[in-house]
Parts: structure tokens; sequence; C-alpha cells
């Protein structure tokens, strides 16, 4: 029996993906960057966070078949179909459980549910191979384009993840670049005319910019751990657009807040 | 920009004492009537007259309650109680108000017209001594609404060149209010302005929540003429509409928001979208007043334009919460059950909150709540515990609560049948209301004594389906499928308010609940609207009307929640029941879609009256590209049988308030890309991001 390790389940979820979504948050990921505002869904094991200021207790990672997973994000379907939405699997790294993510993918498109993976892409291609047909959509986190900052920072491999990228654009798939604006990590010109040289190589066409904040801060809190990035503020709208300005000159950029 | 300067102008609060009933009762001393419905028409004709109009130098339209406030001697207050004593009103209770008037007809033939129609019930009823009498009271309280429009009109024409004054406006509204004297209405000005000026002697009549109804229908024959000739365009109009929903406000000087309930959209009378540019101009001024009193409704059809309900939202997304948004489908359907005509349901709007009402053809709104809840206490308080074990399943159960909800259905309607409605139906006469309700004029009868088209109805607000759902729920789930509890000791654990007994209050709470569309609970949702609204339907009213159910409340589920012990679903005692239509706060936790999956599974066309379901949204979901996922979310809503949805946009002050009070928001969600978040639990700074978020946005 295939089952998934899954974090949460958010429904009319707005900001992941076209129209009206149920967003399943997988549980596990391989790399560590350390702004993460989902830092419940890194490790692979069962965590219960306690809110400070409610003292409300929530756990996350639940082992769920996916005969159970693909019943409880069907009850959406009437939403999904009028609004053109569907269902995004996002992490976490999702591609880390790639026949899980692949078989309810297949499943939610033989009823005609639009389906989104958000990765970070830094898995064997297999994985992808593994999805790659049942997902109308990827979207594709790119961290950087610095191999040493992805290593040491990210813990991820740039080669591997704009590799995957490339082949992923070339299969013909809907493929949208998700760049996180992280002060003092990406934030300068030249950080994003280096990601613009990469990504234009790989053949895709579409970047949303996802300026950094700080909302995840209380779940750091909530697990006991120190937020880094809890003194950050927000990015100024003015470098976020300068940021854009770059992108403008060949990519269908957005920016997401 | 007169939108401005009238609110400017209204800050300065009048002096002296609201009190209308001093004038009412000067014409009370001084009437020579010989019958109770010729006094009464003096009292009102010298309402009407005898105070000294009041005009703002911004007023497009006048009529204003600043006339009402004097300096009370004590001789005065002395008189004021004996008429009061001896000719007392009807209130809420004993269908005074809650009233949509008939301003259909009113608009259309104006005030001679309805003079002409009751000269034509007196030559019907000219050997029926008490038809004829009450027809000349009524015209009586007519001629002085001619009375006081002439007083306007002559006070406006006193004003021209007086300093702060506009002449060009005091002109249009002598002339306004002159032309009203001697025809109908014969633009958008003069419509509104007759409406505004009866509505105004309603309220001076002391009657609350008299709505102003499908404004967008009634008034739009004039507005489309006007606007076709160029007589004016819909930024005036806006601003017209706008500035007579201003004064609804006045009433803040006596110390409270009325609620005047304004319906736009919906279908026609033959079941034809009509949504219109008056409708949106309607919206528009709503949003520029941006104060509570007039209480915005739009009734949504599936083929109502998408982009007028996107500018619905638009306006809730400005924080204010308004419309208020109400499927028309299950209101017409609920409403055909109650056998009136399809046209007339058509044509139906809501009076005070949400409750639906038959335009101009039915008597004031009456209603009370019923409190499911403590029949279900009774049950577990009243019984020792061998017969609570002794109950083998939850059908049993059930059985058992039926019979005692019966009982309790049977006495509410005694007692509300006892209060409203049948009191001196000769005596409390309302002649001037009666102008503007169907078939009163041509009865030569009062609305409260068979001259309304149909009969009077009864709403009963059912209380808190949510608890009373979770608590069968809980029930069920720990005795009858577990067996882990038993119904005794769920007893022992309401009558100690769970002291001592908190695993039990755990087991209890983690039965299913209402609002995760999940069967198991939401059946007994399902099974609470249908049974309640049958028991209800039983019973008449004194006069043969139905009577209709409701799942809204205001917050008196709080306050019934104060005098109530602890109940099976895990509250403590005195804690809120849950709110009108939805689940209890905090149990609904799978999300908005799932909470409104729930929602719309009980039959609300067994609700006649209306339902409320409260929604909140951060201001972020309903920025461009987000609203439409909104927009859709109450599409499938309404399609899957929702009958009303609030939607609140948390606004920068609530967000504040949550910071302060974080007790008060412990289910306030933000959605932020990536995730949601119970904002109460976000960390200060955050919260700062949040709110310099949202700011942008306003």
């Amino acid at each position: 029996m295939t089952v998934l390790n899954v974090s949460s389940i958010q429904r009319f979820s707005t900001g992941d993906g076209p129209g009206i979504r149920t967003t399943v948050f997988l549980k596990g990921c391989n790399l560590r960057c350390p702004w993460c505002h989902n830092p419940e869904s890194i490790s692979k094991k069962t965590e219960t966070l306690i809110y400070p200021g409610t003292h409300r207790a929530v756990t996350y990672g639940k082992t769920m078949s996916l005969e159970e997973l693909f019943d409880d994000v069907i009850e959406d379907i009437d939403f999904y179909r009028e609004s053109g939405g569907g269902v995004t699997v996002s992490g976490g790294e999702p591609l880390l459980q790639p026949v899980g993510v692949g078989e309810l993918a297949r499943r939610l498109r033989s009823v005609g549910i639009s389906t989104l993976v958000d990765t970070a892409g830094c898995v064997p291609w297999e994985n992808f191979l593994c999805v790659a047909d049942h997902v109308d959509t990827f979207y594709y986190d790119v961290k950087t384009a610095d191999g040493a900052l992805y290593e040491n920072v990210v813990r991820g491999d740039k080669a591997l993840v704009f590799g995957n990228l490339g082949r992923l654009v070339e299969a013909g798939k809907d493929v949208a670049v998700r760049i996180p604006l992280i002060p003092g990590f990406n934030m300068s010109g030249a950080d994003h005319e280096k990601i613009y040289g990469e990504l234009k190589k790989t053949g895709a066409r579409r970047v949303d910019l996802l300026p950094f904040h700080r909302l995840g801060s209380s779940k750091y809190e909530a697990m006991g751990l120190t937020y880094g990035y809890k003194d950050t503020p927000p990015p100024e709208e003015a470098k976020i657009e300068k940021i854009k300005k770059i992108y403008e000159d060949g990519f269908i950029v957005r920016i997401e807040k | 920009m007169i939108l401005d300067g009238l609110k400017e102008e209204m800050k300065n609060a009048p002096s002296g004492e609201y009190c209308p009933d001093l004038f009412r009762a000067q014409g009370y001393a001084s009437s020579n009537g010989t019958t109770v419905s010729q006094i009464r028409a003096d009292g009102i004709a010298a309402l009407f007259t005898a105070p000294k109009p009041y005009i703002y130098k911004n007023d497009l339209t006048v009529g204003s309650i600043r006339p009402y406030f004097t300096e009370l001697s004590e001789e005065d207050r002395k008189t004021v109680c004996l008429y009061e004593e001896k000719y007392p009103e009807r209130d809420f209770e004993k269908n005074g108000d809650h009233f949509a008037p008939d301003y259909f007809t009113a608009v259309r033939i104006g005030i001679p017209g309805l003079i002409e129609r009751i000269g034509r019930s007196e030559e019907k009823h000219k050997n029926d001594e008490s038809a004829l009498d009450f027809l000349s009271s009524m015209k009586k309280t007519l001629y002085a609404l001619i009375g006081k429009l002439e007083a306007y009109a002559a006070a406006a024409d006193g004003l021209i060149g007086k300093e702060g004054y506009d002449d060009g406006r005091l002109r249009t509204v002598r002339d306004n209010c002159r032309a009203l004297t001697v025809s109908a209405p014969r633009n958008f000005e003069e419509g509104l302005q007759l409406v505004w000026m009866i509505h105004s002697c309603f309220v001076s009549e002391g009657r609350y929540a008299m709505a102003l109804g499908r404004i967008d229908r009634y008034l739009y024959p004039l507005f489309e003429r006007d606007i076709e000739s160029g007589r004016i365009d819909e930024e005036y109009a806006t601003e017209l509409l706008a500035g007579v929903f201003l004064k609804i406000c006045e009433n803040r000087y006596r110390g409270f928001d009325d609620v005047v309930n304004i319906c736009i959209g919906g279908v026609d009378e033959d079941g034809k979208c009509s949504v219109n540019k008056l409708s949106l101009c309607v919206l528009h001024a709503v949003r520029d007043v941006n104060l509570p009193g007039p209480n915005l409704s739009a009734r949504i059809t599936a083929d109502t334009p998408d982009g007028f309900l996107d500018e619905c939202l638009r306006v809730i997304g400005t924080g204010l919460g308004y419309p208020a948004l109400m499927n028309d489908e299950v209101n017409i359907a609920a409403l055909l059950r109650k056998g009136y005509d399809l046209r007339d349901v058509r044509n139906y709007c809501m009076v005070g909150c949400i409750e639906n009402f038959i335009t101009g053809k039915q008597p004031p709104w009456v209603d009370g709540r019923f409190d499911p809840i403590c029949y279900l206490e009774e049950i577990l308080l009243e019984s020792d515990a061998d017969f609570l074990d002794g109950i083998r399943s939850m059908d049993e159960f059930m059985e058992l609560y039926e019979r005692k909800l019966a009982r309790g259905v049977s006495e509410y309607v005694r007692s509300a049948n006892r209060r409203s409605f049948v009191h001196d139906p000769g005596d409390r006469t309302s002649p001037f209301l009666s102008c503007f309700c169907e078939l009163c004029i041509e009865r030569g009868r009062d609305i409260n004594d068979g001259g309304a088209l149909y009969p009077s109805v009864h709403g009963a607000a059912l209380m808190g389906i949510g608890t009373v759902s979770d608590s069968l729920s809980a029930i069920e789930k720990t005795v009858f499928v577990d067996g882990s509890v038993k119904l005794s000791e769920i007893a022992e654990g309401i009558k100690r308010n769970f002291e001592g007994k908190e695993k039990l209050r755990e087991t209890l709470r983690s039965a299913p609940k209402y609002g995760n569309n999940d069967d198991f609970v939401d059946k007994y949702a399902v099974w609470y609207a249908g049974t309640l609204s049958d028991m209800f339907d039983r019973y008449r009213t004194n006069d043969g009307g139905a009577f209709y159910t409701a799942m809204a409340a205001n917050t008196s589920n709080i306050e019934a929640g104060m005098s109530l012990q602890a109940t099976p679903d895990g509250r403590l005692a005195g804690q809120p029941l849950s709110d009108a239509a939805s689940p209890t706060y905090g149990c609904d936790v799978r999300g908005v879609t799932s909470t409104l999956l729930s929602v719309s599974k009980p039959d609300y066309t067994r609700c006649a009256c209306g339902t409320v379901v409260n929604q909140k949204f951060s201001p972020s979901a309903f920025e461009d590209g987000k609203r439409e996922k909104l927009l859709k979310l109450i599409r499938v809503y309404f399609a899957r049988g929702g009958q009303e949805i609030q939607i609140n946009s948390t606004s920068r002050e609530v967000l504040e308030d949550a910071m302060v009070n974080p007790d008060r928001y412990q289910s306030l969600v933000v959605r932020v890309s990536g995730f949601s978040a119970i904002y109460v639990t976000l960390s200060r700074d955050v919260q700062e991001d949040i709110l310099s978020r949202t700011q942008q946005q306003l």
C-alpha cells in the first residue's frame, strides 16, 4: 500500500497556484534553507507544536494512505471545478516521495482535477519521471545561481537543480520558476543577473518572485528553536521592483505576496 | 464633496432631549376626534407638522430627526407620560416595526394618488362606519405628510440667500417638496425625497428597523428616465443616495444605530435577474457612507453577473462587511413553501438584519429566540443515572429529545401568540403605516387588524445549531459507538462543569465537530434544521400566518450561553453558544471550504426567515487576482444550497484589537502565501508586518 507522510493539508489555498486549491504539505526536506517558513515540514518525524499565545497544540506529520489522502482532497472538487483550481503538493520536498505523489496526481487527473507540484528540484531526475506525466504545473524553486551558496547555505546542488529544470522545460512541462528574495542572501542585482543568465539557458518562461516574510517565526518558537531571521524585516518595495526589472526582459514575472 | 460636508455638519449633535412624543401629545390634547383612530391621526398629524423643519447646508434630500430634540419642562414630561399611557404604541413584540413599506406604489402614484385611492375606498365602504372612520384617519396622516413637505419647502425658501447655504440646492429642495404635494414623483430626486420623507415619518413615530427594501427596483423607472435624458448621471445619483443613507446615522444622536435594510439585486417579478446601474449606485453610496445603519443586502442568483458580485466583494473588502450576500434561489423556494403568490415572493426583501419579508404586503415582523439546548440539558440533568444508562441507542435518545423539543415548541408558540398581535387591534391602530401596506386602503382596515394582504408571521430564531450538533455527535460517539463513556457520566460532568472531569471533557471534545464536512456530525445539523422547522410548521400565528424558522440571532448566542450549564460537546457553563448558523467558533478546523460544505448541508428552504453565516478573511483575500477565488467560493456555496454569507474583511482595527485582546480572537486566521496562521499565535513583530501589509492594501 502506498502511503504518504503528510505534514498538513490546507484548503482554500490562494497562494499556491490558479483557482481554489487544496495544498498538501508533505513532511521531509533535503534542503536546509535558514529562512524556511515551513520549518515543521523539514523533519520526517511527527512533531507537535505548541503555539505561544493560544497554547494551541498542532501536530504535523501523519501517515496517510493514498486512498485516504485522495478522499480528503476530492471533497473540494466543486470548488476546483468552478474556479479552475485543483490540488497542489508542496512540502517539505514532495519529490522525496515521488511514487506516492505520482500516484495521487494520476488519480486526481483521472477525475479531471488539475495538479501542481511545488518542488525545490534537488532530487534525482528519476523522481521527476515518476510524477511528470501526471502533473500540470511545476512550481520550481531556485534559490541562487551561486554553486557555493547552494551547497553551503541551502545544502543543495546547483547543477542538479538547474539540470533538472532544463530537462523539465525541455520535456514541455509548464514550469514557473519561484525565487525567494532573501535579505542578506540573494538581494543584490548581481545575484539576480547571475540567476537570470542561468535561467535563460533552461528555456523557462515564467518567474515568480517571493519576497521574504517572517510569518513563519512563531513556528520556530513553537518548536523551541531560534529563527535566524526573526529580526529581519521584509524587503523594501523598491528593491523588489528593481529585481523584477531584471527578469522582465524575457520572462513573464509576477510578485507573489 | 457634498457628502463630506454633510458628514462634517452631522458631527454637531443636537441639544436637548429626543422626544417626538411631546409633539404627538400636543396633537392628542387638541384633538376633537371621537374615535381612537381619529385621535391617533391627530397625534400623528401634530408629530409630522408641529416641529420646525431642519435643513442641513449640504442637504439634497430633506428630512431629519433633529426637530424632535427639544427642552422638556416637568409639565411636558407629565403630558407625554399621560398620553403614552392612554394611547400606547405597538412595539417590536406587537408587530410595530421591522416592516418594508410598499414604496413601489407610493413612488408610482405619489401622495395624491394614495389619497385618491382612499377616496375610492370611502365610496366603496360608504355604509361601513368603522372602515370610513379608519380611512379618514389614514387620509388625515397623508395630509399631514403633505403639510410636512410644505413646511420643508417653505423652510428651504426662507433660507435662500442665507450665509453658508447653496441657493441652487435650496431651490431644488423647495421645488421637489412642493411638487410632491400635488403629484407623483416625476424624477429620481423627487422619488428619493418622497421615500425619505415617509421613512423619516416612520422614525418619528418611534418605529425601528424600517426597511428601504428594493430601492434599485422601485426607483429604477425614474432613475432610468433621468439617466437617459441626461438629467442626472450615476455619480450624482450615488451622491443623492449617500446623503440619504448617511442620515440614517442621525440615530446615533439617540445613542444607537438603526438597522435599515436596503436590498439590491435579485430577480424581478418575472424571475429575471434585475441587477441594474442603480444597484451599483446604491452599493457605492453605502460604501461611501461607510457606517453601520444602512444595512445592505445583496440578493445573488446563479445568473447575477460576476461583475456585480465582484463589486459587492470590493465593498466588503473595504472592511465595511456589507453587503450581506443572500442566495435568491433558496430564499424564494423557502417563501414559496409558505403559500405566497410567486410574484410577491420574487419581490421579497429583508427587514432588520436578514429577515425575509414580503414587501409591503404583510404586517410588521415579529420574532423570538428558541433555545433547543435547554431541552437537551433537561434530559441529562433531570433524569436519574439508571434511566439515562437504560437508553440503549442513539435513536432512542433522539426520540426522547424530539419529544421534549415538540413540547418546547408548543410552549414557545403559545407564549409568542400571547404577546404579539392580539393587543387591541381596534385600539392600537397605525393609520399612517397602513397607507403603505397593500389592501389596507381597499379594505379600510388597519395593517394589524385584517388590512394586510397576507397574515402576520413570526420568526423563531433557533439557537446554537453548532452546539447542539456537536453535543449530539459527542453523545453518539462516546456512548453509543465507542462505549467509552456512560450517559450518566456525561450528565455528571455537566452538573460539575467538568471540574475534576477534565479527561471526560477531552474525550467529548475529540468527537467530530460540525463544520468539518463530516457526515457523522453534520447529519445532526440537517436533522436540526428539518425537524425544528417541521415542528414550527404545525402552528399558526393569531391571524393564520406561518411560524418561520431562522438561524440568526445577532449576538444573543453569548447571552443565551451565559445562563446555560456546560454541554456534552465540552463547552463550559456560561460560554457562548455557537453563533447563528455557523459551526462552533474554533471547531471548524479544516478550512473554509470544509466549513461551507458542512454549512450547506441543511435544507435552508425550510428556514423561511433566513440564516446567518459569518466568515472572516484577511484583506489580502480581496486583492485583485484573489478576489476571484472568493467569488467562486461563494458561487459553489450557493449552488450547494447555502442561504447566506456575510464576510468580514479583517480590518486593521480588528488586527490591532487582536494584539491587545488575543483571547477574543482565537480563531482569527490570516491568510498569507505559503500557509495560513492563527493571527494571535504570531509573534508581535510578525503581527506588525501583517498590519503594515494591511495598511498598504486599504
